[in-house]
């Protein structure tokens, strides 16, 4: 964090402490320590985050409202390689930390006229009836540096409208928003980088001396950078129902062109150099929520239309270079989809299934893999202390071949609330597979860990 | 003389009739004007305190404010503590529940297998939340007459599914008011005890102001106090919906 970041949050707090004696302002928030330890050799701590996360909510008329989500975070290992790192005064390398705007927007409700609500600012827009997958859910990019954490979002500035209207005894509702700024999703740190890494392959017989990557954002004006979506929400038979489209960017970068030039002939070594762009996407979506015999079932579903993106590998073999050209996404649509249920049992036990074609970062027909995720939760103890002894997600790479091609992610967890506003946890991400599964590319990253929180 | 000969004959007459009437009263009628009785308000908003109180007799607080407009539409939004600050239920004619969860940033749809279970660490389900009238539900039956009391048994009718096989309900005679409510479980054992205190008038209508449910298995019990209340303020349908439920007031 650098001397402005020190002045934002200082002013940010300032404004909060010196307006809420005179005005309708809450704070809330909560600080939360989150640490875990790899259980295979070296056994290493690998996650190291105490985070400040202070709300401030004000509400100065009837109609406006005011919203911003501030993190402090200090995250990762002292990165201290010699005294003038620690004679450093930023701090930034013996103490890292970061600080993040979640959101900061404003409500104007019945803007106009009372079917009118207005939200804008930096917001988390999620679509979608499914748990945490959402393939309908494209306007704000995914926070993945948590990569246990997916169904994240991070905030955008955007327009956001919806429209209430009354058809009879129908409720129909109509979202509109526009985004006027690209912003890509975060990937997760180094180690787990590989859950998310296409192949990749240097020609045979070399040896790699260097890797670069480079990404191309979309340019900052609004033909190039904008994208909207909109939404049409209602019931119907005792379901609700709604039907999205979206017109922008897909968040997650594309492998564009790779430079690939000797190093060092001798040694056979090169130098690789990657550039990645981010595909225009529309997607056509659609989700349901309604119980059937008391059990909770949602669907949703989207149909991506990629625009098609090229791939250039170069091979600089001076005085000549190679070039091979091929298709990195094609514009033939695909389908994404999550079918899910939950029910609760007597005596504080709660089951969650759901079955997900395409995960957060597969694109492209032929490219989806299928996974089966639940979750069985027991509280107990006046709900003081919550178990969740299966919680898994399983995933197949290939159907025909699975013995090969499976991953399998258990998460058991325990959370121990004995006073309000306070919890400990304990839990664990245990993987094994085999084959090119995203779960079996971490097999090797066990992990425990342990967080607190106190909310305020 | 002749005037008290008069007042006495009406005073007489007057408890000889009410007499005649009330006990000529089914448990039917009296159940459906219990039923009349607690749903009498138009709509109500109120600031509620809500005590959880353990066999140890530790107390968690809850504060939460609560919308309610006829017979079966309910809001409940969370103000403290901190962190369901914000968490907002919504009961909707037909079994249709909703809660927002402000970490996840969207509305979701309960199952109404959710409808037996607790609401948020109190004694009260959601059923119990959302059940308003008993006559459509139960079959009631007149065990017992006091002088201050009509004491009834319901069981839920064959197509209703209720987690209790039985209920008591002590019924008060001057104005209809259910004052305990006594729910068994499928084996017929003693579950949870309801007892409605501090009944007064406000405007027109009866309201009890304090509320405690005692679950007698879990030995855990949560008391209800209304802070503050106000009643048939014309609160507009727009307040039971989505839109508002996700909506900070």
């Amino acid at each position: 964090m650098n001397m402005r970041d020190n002045i934002l949050f200082s002013a940010f707090l300032i404004i909060i402490l010196a307006t809420t004696s005179i005005a309708d302002i809450s704070i809330n928030g909560y600080i939360q320590t989150d640490n875990r330890l790899r259980l295979e050799e070296p056994k290493t701590w690998t996650w190291n985050e105490n985070k400040l996360n202070m709300k401030l909510d004000a509400k100065p008329s009837d109609k406006i409202r005011a919203f911003g989500e501030i993190r402090l975070k200090g995250i990762g290992f002292s990165n201290a390689n010699s005294t003038s790192d620690l004679q450093d005064k930023s701090k930034k390398n013996a103490i890292p930390y970061s600080l993040e705007m979640q959101e900061a927007y404003m409500d104007i409700n019945s803007f106009l006229t009372k079917k009118l609500d207005l939200r804008i600012g930096r917001q988390v827009i999620v679509w979608g009836t499914a748990d945490k997958i959402n393939p309908s859910s494209n306007l704000c990019p995914d926070d993945l540096e948590d990569i246990f954490n997916f169904g994240e979002k991070i905030g955008v500035n955007a327009l956001k409208a919806s429209f209430y209207q009354k058809i009879g005894e129908t409720d129909l509702t109509l979202t509109g928003v526009f985004i006027p700024l690209f912003t890509p999703s975060t990937l997760p740190s180094s180690e787990w980088s590989k859950a998310f890494a296409g192949d990749f392959e240097i020609p045979m017989g070399m040896k790699l001396a260097s890797f670069s990557d480079k990404l191309i954002l979309p340019e900052n004006k609004p033909s190039k950078s904008s994208s909207f979506g909109l939404k049409l929400s209602t019931s119907l038979l005792g379901y609700d129902l709604s039907f999205g489209y979206y017109n922008g960017y897909d968040k997650l970068p594309l492998v564009k062109t790779i430079f690939i030039s000797p190093k060092d002939t001798e040694n056979q070594t090169v130098d690789v150099i990657v550039h990645s762009s981010y595909p225009k996407i529309q997607v056509i979506s659609g989700d349901i929520v309604g119980e059937i015999a008391s059990i909770g079932i949602w669907a949703e579903g989207a149909v991506f239309i990629p625009k098609e993106t090229e791939m250039v590998e170069t091979f600089l073999t001076p005085p000549r270079s190679l070039l091979k050209k091929s298709v990195a996404l094609d514009d033939e649509p695909y389908v994404k989809y999550v079918i899910g249920g939950d029910y609760n049992f007597k005596h504080g036990f709660y089951l969650n299934m759901q079955y997900v074609h395409g995960f957060i970062h597969e694109r492209g027909k032929g490219n989806l893999n299928d996974y089966l995720v639940q979750r069985l939760e027991y509280k107990f103890h006046n709900d003081e202390v919550k178990l969740v002894p299966l919680s898994f997600a399983v995933g197949i790479d290939d159907w025909e071949n699975i013995k090969e091609n499976y991953g399998i992610v258990y998460m058991p967890e325990l959370t121990y609330s004995p006073y309000d506003s306070f919890e400990l946890t304990l839990g664990a991400f245990i993987l094994s597979g085999k084959g090119n599964e995203l779960f079996s590319k971490l097999k090797d990253n066990d992990e425990f860990y342990i967080r607190a929180k106190v909310s305020f | 003389m002749k005037r008290l000969a008069l007042t006495m004959a009406f005073i007489l007459l007057s408890l000889i009739v009410r007499t005649v009437y009330s006990q000529d009263l089914t448990a039917v009628e009296i159940l459906k004007k219990t039923d009349s009785v607690i749903t009498a308000v138009k709509d109500a908003k109120t600031k509620t305190k809500t005590i959880l109180i353990d066999k140890d007799k530790n107390e968690k607080i809850r504060e939460s404010e609560i919308y309610e407009r006829g017979k079966d539409k309910r809001l409940i939004r969370f103000i403290s503590p901190a962190d369901q600050k914000g968490i907002a239920f919504l009961s909707l004619p037909d079994d249709v529940q909703y809660v927002y969860l402000p970490a996840f940033h969207k509305v979701r749809r309960i199952a109404s297998s959710a409808k037996n279970t607790n609401f948020a660490g109190t004694d009260f389900t959601y059923d119990d939340l959302s059940t308003f009238e008993y006559s459509p539900l139960c079959i009631p039956k007149l065990l017992e007459t006091t002088n201050e009391t009509y004491i009834l048994e319901l069981t839920p009718k064959p197509n209703v599914k209720k987690d209790y096989s039985k209920l008591k309900m002590w019924i008060r005679k001057d104005n209809f008011y259910p004052v305990k409510y006594e729910m068994y479980d499928k084996n017929g054992k003693l579950w949870k005890i309801l007892e409605r205190r501090k009944i007064e008038k406000v405007g027109n209508y009866w309201i009890s102001k304090e509320v405690e449910m005692r679950d007698v298995k879990a030995n855990h019990s949560t008391k209800m106090i209304i802070e503050k209340i106000e009643v048939d303020t014309g609160l507009s349908d727009d307040i039971f919906t989505e839109r508002y439920l996700s909506k900070v007031n």
